[in-house]
């Protein structure tokens, strides 16, 4: 047996795997240096003095930022909410009804997405101040989840395809309504894809920065990339400050993505067929 | 009394007709079995039926009533689905259970049904599992017993046993015929696997390309097929053909080969060439000395020798014409033998060769 593709696809992995968290790993021991240690040349890559000082410090010192964590957290989570509601519905109707224009409908849907989300925010802006939504959360989590849901109901939709119509169509049969069977087909039968959706959304959610800065002009209601990312420094970027808020920041999005990961992976249609 | 009833239905997607309008009556207690290749129609006639896809055209109604526009879940009918379609995530009594509870039926009253019906089908023991913990016959039963409890007027069935291997497919379709036996509940069930056909129906209709060829009695279409399709269609092997044209003498000549046969006794009329149909199994196997010279008598040559058990298939060259006989497979003859073979023109079939209907029967016309 040929064992090269084996090895090419491990190197891969590995090296996309370093890519990706060599910044994280940066991250996390920027936070533990001093300032003096940030400035060091040539650069220390272990701390030294390794330090809990900037946590302390942020802690005591910015306590806004717990704040912004848990804005970030309502917004995302309303967000995600909606949005799979949104979503889950509109990726149903469209992976199931037979629409002359189906196809078309999906493509239009996805092109919408592709506008840059900075050339929303002028008349985003102008409308939010009319209706009141600026430094609300329901006004940022509307914004977002417009924001999200083509991706959402693309994913959903693809998802719903792979489901076997048969059992839907055996519950029709059994006497259910479109809605019921949603609810109690559907979406059990579909978790995976919802969880997985639902992640993905909820981090774009949370790392989203243009309308973020925009539709949330009080402090107190900034969400974390864009609070941390407006720290005052006085002569210098104050690196340290972000670098421990931003591993603080992530903190929720590693908690809730190891809670979920199991069930991504876990599919539910095993034993439906054959 | 549940007399399903098709009245000129038929079923187009857009321009394409999947199936052409035909009529039927399925008769109370009667098994109708669907017969045909793939996407000949089948599932599209029996989803109607089902009212899972809507009617085109045409009247349906089961046990008088009209049924175009009722919701499936009205019609008084329950489908057994290839795949099975279990809810994978509810128990097997779940399973079963859904539809009574759905119409609001006691719990009590649940409870027995869901139970004797698994008692039946021997289901008991599993009643708590996921239908991903059962085996293959397993999950088809309960997709059975899904259908059962609801005590339908009308059973459903689209290739219930497809997907299982080819021993618990038999143990499977002499389990359907026992529940059928002992119900009696009018059922339609699609297949393409001519056995079942043959052995579950009272009545087969076959299919082909959206077309009904015939609707006969396993009985009949094995016997008098309307036309060329459903001879070779039910039979296995497949009924050989021979095309034939007609010589000097009122006789018929093998257009490939020599092979000349006397005047047929079919409605031939004023015909110049037809296609006889002979199925292996009716081409006898004179034994050594046994030629009497009565009947249709030729020599033959083995080409190939093929033992499936009990039977033995063997090609034969015949007149330079390749045919294929079926034969007792104890002692049969080997490749490179010759024999003597004889038709029984009792067992021939004539079909006309641009239409493919069949010839009726009737005395030899003589043109000459
Ligand atoms: N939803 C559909 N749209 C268009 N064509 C269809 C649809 N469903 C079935 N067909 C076509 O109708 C024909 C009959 O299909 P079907 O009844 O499923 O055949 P089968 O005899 O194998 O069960 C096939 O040619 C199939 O491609
Ligand atoms: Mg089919």
């Amino acid at each position: 047996m040929n064992k090269r593709p084996r090895i090419g696809l491990y190197t891969l992995v590995a090296l996309s795997v370093v890519i990706s968290f060599l910044p994280i790993v940066w991250l996390i021991l920027t936070s533990l240096k001093n300032t003096a240690g940030i400035y060091a040349w040539p650069p220390q890559y272990w701390p030294d003095p390794f330090t809990f000082d900037n946590y302390v410090k942020i802690v005591t010192e910015s306590p806004e930022l717990l704040l912004y964590v848990l804005n970030s957290f309502i917004v995302a989570l309303g967000c995600t909410l909606l949005t799979l509601t949104i979503g889950g519905l509109a990726g149903y109707a469209l992976s199931r009804i037979k629409m002359r224009w189906g196809a078309v409908l999906m493509v239009f849907i996805l092109a919408v997405s592709m506008f840059p989300p900075v050339s929303l925010l002028p008349s985003l802006f102008q409308n939010f101040l009319k209706l009141g939504l600026l430094n609300t959360y329901s006004g940022l989590i509307i914004a977002h989840a417009g924001l999200f849901l083509p991706f959402t109901v693309w994913m959903l939709a693809s998802y719903f395809r792979t489901l076997p119509p048969e059992i839907e169509e055996a519950a029709r049969m059994d006497g259910m309504g479109l809605m019921r069977i949603f609810l109690t087909i559907v979406i059990p039968l579909s978790w995976p894809g919802f969880v997985a959706t639902g992640l993905i959304v909820f981090i774009f959610s949370w790392n989203e920065f243009p309308l973020a800065l925009v539709l949330m002009t009080q402090n107190a209601m900034r969400t974390a990339p864009v609070g941390i990312s407006l720290y005052p420094g006085e002569y210098a970027f104050p690196w340290e400050t972000i670098s421990t808020a931003t591993v603080i920041a992530i903190i929720p999005i590693l908690v809730i993505t190891a809670i979920f990961q199991k069930q991504i992976v876990g599919g539910l249609t095993a034993g439906a067929g054959k | 009394m549940t007399v399903v009833q098709l009245d000129r239905i038929g079923k187009s997607y857009g321009g394409f007709k999947a199936v052409e309008e035909f009529d039927l009556t399925i008769h109370d207690g009667e098994f109708l079995v669907l017969l045909g290749p793939s996407g000949c129609g089948k599932s599209t006639t029996l989803r109607m039926i089902a009212g899972l896809e809507s009617i085109s055209t045409g009247l349906l109604s089961i046990g008088g009533a009209p049924m175009n526009d009722v919701e499936p879940k009205d019609r008084g009918v329950a489908m057994v689905f290839q795949n099975y379609a279990l809810y994978p995530h509810k128990s097997v009594y779940d399973n079963m259970a859904m539809a009574l509870k759905l119409q609001k039926m006691p719990k009590a009253e649940i409870q027995k049904r869901v139970g004797d019906t698994a008692e039946m089908l021997g289901l008991t023991d599993y009643l708590a599992r996921k239908p991903a913990a059962l085996s293959g016959g397993q999950r088809q039963r309960v997709a059975i017993g899904r259908a059962i409890v609801r005590t339908p007027k009308v059973f459903l069935f689209d290739e219930p046993l497809s997907n299982l291997d080819a021993k618990l497919r038999v143990k499977m379709r002499m389990e359907l015929q026992e529940l059928h036996d002992r119900l009696g509940v009018t059922s339609v069930y699609v297949t393409h696997d001519q056995i079942e056909a043959m052995t579950l129906a009272d009545r087969i209709v076959i299919m082909n390309g959206g077309v009904v060829a015939q609707v006969g009695s396993p009985r009949e279409v094995y016997d008098t097929p309307a036309d060329e399709f459903v001879a070779g269609f039910i039979g296995s092997p497949s009924m050989n053909f021979i095309d034939l044209r007609r010589n000097g003498d009122d006789g018929w000549t093998s257009v490939e080969g020599h092979l000349a046969l006397p005047p047929l006794s079919f409605d031939t009329g004023q015909r110049a060439d037809l296609r006889l149909g002979v199925r292996p199994e009716h081409i006898e196997i004179l034994d050594p000395g046994a030629d009497d010279g009565i009947g249709m008598t030729f020599d033959a040559k083995v080409l190939l020798a093929e033992l499936l058990g009990a039977d033995a298939l063997l090609n034969l060259d015949v007149d330079g014409i390749r045919l294929l006989a079926r034969v007792s497979g104890t002692e049969h003859p080997v490749a490179g033998d010759r024999l003597r073979i004889r038709f029984h023109e009792a067992q021939l079939h004539a079909f006309d060769c641009e239409s493919g209907r069949a010839l009726e029967r009737g005395v030899p016309t003589l043109v000459s």
